[in-house]
């Protein structure tokens, strides 16, 4: 068995509120190996974005650990969690989350610019090119439709070849044809690049299409496919 | 791991601003700073330009650029050094002297000047007594030019001989005007003037003689700082260097008045761009918390987010500020060529400084304004990018406003150098601030009660204040502070003004009449009424020098070279009145009415003159009038406005005490301009009587006076312009959520007269509320400004009660324009641009 891409131990966040302490999140562990892909699932207020946030290192927890790409992220700081998401990490939202100043292949451009790579825009074009908006490079969020929005971000989120792609929601936001069409995308790239997948949804058939998936309701585990 | 290298960062940043540039997100920031930077550019390049172009006016007084003065003759090193930086260089030597002829003699003053006298100005003379004048020209080597007195006092006539000391000199000019004479306007004998040449000649200057030395000088600004401050250190006790700001009164006041007015005027700029770079940094920041968030979910680190947008502000400020200080530098042109009729032709520059300082400020007003709100961007949390309602952790108040009101000090402090003006308006403006504020917001916590029974467009209109009272006091005070700007210009000029007119009348006196005899004084005073509308009075004057102060001879008293040591080393001109001349105020003591009779005379003094001699109320003076002495005591002390064209005097004694002595009568008049013919007859009428001109005089100081009231009302215009320009873009700012709530109410099927309705009710309500606190912080503020900086007594201003109405029609109109697109654009475009 190869090394974990993405581990977490004995995971909780609880906040605290008028009522006393609220846990979010109790007591989870997950363990996931490079080109894995998994789905979690769960009615709103289930705590799936809070374990996201946390997997992604956007939220610390309040007990529990997670080693993303070998890095233990208790121990890092802001800015060096930031750093991990830089060299290992890409996220697609639910609301697309493009830059409204920036055209398509800017807004595809960014994490490539930030990399520092020379020929960022002949990545960014190709890239738009394999998610099928090679016509609509000059083109800004505002022009596109949430489908078309969609693929820029899911371009942009490949385009810094991360080792695990983060997705909240993907297709929430799309009608079911435009949906399918997306998630058809996001596995297909996942294959071509290996890039190990975590995604939240409501969509049970995206959800099927993950080797493992996950259930929470209030904050547990309630339920675990692996395959 | 690695970090972001700076260059690339740099270059990151340098890419989003050409991207966010493109898109149109950046147009609000940059044009508040284009117009803040433009207008105090503007008033920077017209205030220093125009301040050079009074000074070169206000030199005339002096003759010269600076005048090195001594009751001793320069060094040769102190001369040679202004001669190696450059400067031109005139010598003039002053004496008392008596001139002889058959006819009799005559206690002159004589000044010796070289051919190179005046630096500054023209003299001007007539070949008869009252002929038509004519500028330039100087009295050669064995020539002498005279007032029309010694004519008339010694019957001579142009071509007769003199003798001064022992050197025989030839009248071959009357002298009508010396550019240089105001210092000495109240010396009541007749001038000479004679080549330096000749001076040796006379034998009269000897070791031990009262001579007046003066070293001219005229040079560019630069060169003149250098000898000034090279000469400095090295005065000697009884030299001092004076310009055009210490040689006369009336400029000095009125320059001093007018530079401070147009600092206020660029510090109101200042604060107009210091609030719209605050509103529109604030929308920059709000708008970009979304994308600050992806960054650091793309591996942003909160330093190099942090580091990014700044990059990007300070390439967006250094393009507006230099932009601006292009315009400003054209716009003060455009200025220049509206005055071209008032100024002279040749203008000095105004060199580079005031287009720094203009980028300077607008550079330090968006630090101080737009790094907190930046700040809150390196806070923003990344995981905003999975629950929207996170935002960045607020710091500490503390931070954002001291970092706002350092940077608003700092460039206040720069621009006027004038911690008092500084401190006033900062002060002022803080507690107004605080003040209001705090009284807005319980204000609009009553409101909230009311708001229930309201109609629905006053619901709609004030729910979207009244929900987020806090921003909308904020916004208020963003909007009064720019309309107080603009209205404590407005209200100083009109005071400003109003001083300059009083003091200088359309018929203030042109004329003064000396010598006027006992037996001559009816006549004359009837004879003058008919001529002239409102005459002064006529004032007895004995001259007599003072000699003891409480038995101590005052030569011992005072110290060398003061005030007080040249009172006491002249004759001074006493007099007596009943009535304390009008122009004059009591500062301590009282007038003749409460005083018992009896005992010794009492005696008013003027305040500067009994500060140098260190006299109180109730000390002896002891005086030698014409060979007898006499003692009175002081009974009050009095302010002189010595720059009124009054007859003033330093003595004013109690009536009854001189009336036994000889005097002579002085008053002066006004005199309609074309009147040169009754001038010569009154002249004919009273021979004895000598008349003095000082219509070159005024005209020049009410020309000087016209050009600093132009500038003043144009800064006036600019500030308001700018003001407006600022509003505008200030409350664009503010549009974003108003124009979706507005497209969003469309699309539930609100009417355009409805939305309309709201918003005039909303807008209009925010420029009413930023009126009151214009017009409640210019009170303030003005009262301090006129205590502390203009030294003017404080009325209230009724007028003020208008800003309310004009903060409402202003901002309401501006609001219901900016949000027009929310009632024109579709609903659906609207909602879908978020």
């Amino acid at each position: 068995m190869s090394a974990s891409i993405l581990k977490a131990q004995n995971l909780s966040k609880v906040v605290p509120s008028a009522e006393g302490a609220l846990i979010i999140l109790h007591d989870l562990s997950l363990d996931l190996q490079p080109g894995d892909s998994m789905a979690i699932v769960g009615s709103s207020g289930s705590g799936k974005s809070t374990l996201l946030g946390l997997l992604a290192g956007l939220d610390l927890p309040s007990s529990g650990e997670v080693t993303l790409a070998g890095n233990s992220l208790n121990d890092l700081d802001e800015d060096q969690r930031a750093q991990v998401r830089a060299d290992h990490v890409g996220f697609v939202f639910q609301s697309f989350q493009l830059l409204d100043s920036l055209s398509a292949l800017e807004n595809v451009m960014l994490p490539l610019e930030l990399d520092g790579l020379r020929d960022a825009r002949e990545r960014a074009r190709d890239l738009l090119d394999r998610v099928g908006l090679g016509q609509r490079l000059t083109h800004y969020p505002r022009q596109l439709s949430g489908g078309e929005q969609q693929r820029v971000a899911i371009a942009r989120a490949f385009a810094a070849e991360p080792d695990v792609l983060f997705a909240d929601e993907p297709t929430g936001n799309l009608d079911s044809h435009t949906g399918a069409h997306i998630s058809d995308l996001l596995f297909t790239l996942n294959q071509e690049n290996g890039t190990t997948l975590v995604l939240v949804t409501h969509d049970e058939r995206l959800a099927q299409r993950c080797r493992r998936a996950i259930r929470l309701e209030g904050g547990q585990l309630v339920d675990r496919r692996e395959p | 791991m690695k970090r972001l290298p700076l260059t690339r960062l740099f270059a990151l940043a340098w890419r989003q601003s050409l991207r966010d540039a493109r898109a149109g997100e950046l147009r609000v920031l940059f044009f508040a700073l284009l117009v803040a930077v433009a207008a105090s550019t503007a008033i920077g390049y017209f205030g220093a330009r125009l301040n050079g172009a009074m000074l070169m006016r206000a030199t005339e007084f002096l003759g010269a650029d600076l005048v090195l003065r001594g009751s001793s003759q320069a060094s040769p090193d102190q001369v040679e050094t202004g001669t190696a930086l450059g400067l031109d260089h005139a010598r003039v030597v002053e004496f008392s002297s008596v001139i002889a002829t058959d006819a009799g003699i005559q206690l002159s003053s004589v000044k010796a000047v070289d051919s190179a006298y005046p630096l500054r100005g023209e003299l001007k003379s007539a070949a008869e007594p009252y002929a038509e004048e004519r500028s330039g020209g100087g009295p050669k080597p064995g020539e002498a030019w005279a007032q029309s007195q010694l004519f008339a006092a010694l019957e001579l006539k142009v071509g007769d001989t003199i003798e001064v000391g022992e050197k025989s000199l030839r009248l071959t000019r009357v002298l009508t005007y010396e550019p240089d004479s105001s210092a000495d306007f109240y010396s009541l004998t007749p001038r000479v003037l004679m080549h330096i040449d000749d001076l040796a000649a006379t034998g009269i200057i000897q070791p031990g003689s009262r001579v007046s030395y003066r070293e001219l000088w005229r040079g560019d600004s630069q060169a003149l700082a250098r000898y000034r401050d090279t000469l400095t250190p090295r005065l000697q006790p009884n030299q001092r260097l004076e310009d055009a700001r210490d040689g006369n009164r009336q400029i000095g006041n009125a320059l001093g008045r007018a530079e401070r007015y147009l600092n206020l005027a660029s510090l109101a700029a200042v604060l107009l761009a210091g609030v719209a770079v605050a509103l529109s940094a604030a929308r920059f920041a709000s708008r970009r918390f979304d994308a600050s968030a992806l960054l650091r979910c793309l591996g942003l680190s909160r330093h190099a987010a942090l580091g990014l947008y700044a990059m990007q502000l300070a390439m967006l400020g250094l393009l507006a500020c230099s932009i601006g200080a292009l315009l400003g530098w054209l716009a003060q042109y455009g200025l220049f060529h509206l005055l071209r009729g008032m100024l002279p032709a040749t203008l000095p520059g105004g060199g580079v400084w005031p287009a720094l300082a203009g980028i300077a400020t607008g550079m330090v007003a968006l630090a101080g304004f737009a790094l907190p709100p930046l700040a809150a961007l390196g806070r923003v949390p990344p995981l905003r990018v999975l629950r929207r309602d996170m935002l960045p952790v607020a710091p500490s108040t503390w931070f954002i406003y001291g970092a706002a009101l350092l940077a608003l000090g700092l460039i206040m402090w720069r621009l006027s150098l004038d911690l008092m003006l500084t401190f006033a308006l900062l002060g002022g403006g803080i507690a107004a601030a605080l003040l209001l504020g705090g009284l807005l917001l319980l204000a609009m916590r009553g409101l909230r009660r009311l708001l229930a029974k309201a109609s629905l467009p006053w619901r709609l209109g004030l729910g979207q204040l009244l929900r987020y009272p806090l921003a909308a006091a904020g916004q208020a005070l963003a909007f009064g502070l720019i309309l107080l700007a603009m209205s404590l210009i407005a209200l100083l000029r009109g005071e400003l003004l109003d001083t300059w007119q009083n003091q200088l009348p359309a018929n203030a006196p042109n004329h003064f009449a000396l010598n006027v005899l006992p037996a001559d004084k009816d006549a004359f005073a009837a004879r003058l009424a008919e001529l002239s509308p409102h005459p002064a009075p006529l004032f007895p004057i004995i001259p007599g020098r003072l000699l003891t102060i409480n038995g101590e001879p005052v030569r011992e008293l005072v110290s060398k070279d003061t005030q007080g040591d040249r009172a006491v080393r002249r004759d001074l001109s006493l007099t007596w009145a009943q009535d304390l001349p009008s122009d004059n105020t009591l500062t301590a003591g009282t007038w003749w009415g409460g005083l018992p009779t009896g005992g010794l005379p009492g005696l008013s003094v003027e305040t500067q003159l009994a500060e140098s001699l260190g006299l109180k109320l109730g000390d002896r003076l002891r005086f030698n009038i014409g060979g007898l002495e006499r003692e009175a005591q002081v009974t009050s002390l009095r302010d002189v406005h010595w720059d009124n064209f009054q007859p003033n005097f330093y003595m004013i004694f109690q009536p009854g005490t001189l009336q036994d002595l000889p005097a002579t009568y002085l008053t002066s008049f006004y005199l309609p301009p074309g009147n040169d013919k009754a001038l010569v007859g009154l002249a004919r009428q009273f021979p004895a009587v000598t008349l003095l001109q000082v219509e070159a005089l005024l005209a020049q100081l009410r020309s000087i006076l016209a050009q600093v009231t132009a500038a003043v009302e144009f800064v006036l215009l600019f500030v308001l312009a700018a003001g407006l320009a600022v509003l505008f873009a200030g409350l664009q700012s503010t549009l974003d959520e108003r124009i979706r709530q507005g497209a969003l109410l469309r699309a539930l099927g609100a009417g355009r007269p409805l939305l309309l309705k709201a918003r005039r009710a909303e807008f209009g309500l925010l420029g009413g509320c930023a009126g009151v606190l214009a017009a409640l912080g210019c009170e303030l503020v003005s009262a301090l400004l006129y205590r502390l900086v203009f030294d003017l007594p404080w009325h209230p201003h009724p007028w003020l009660l208008l800003l309310p109405v004009i903060g409402a029609l202003l901002v309401g109109s501006a609001g219901v324009i900016g949000t027009r697109r929310a009632l024109n654009a579709s609903p659906l475009t609207v909602l879908r641009e978020g």
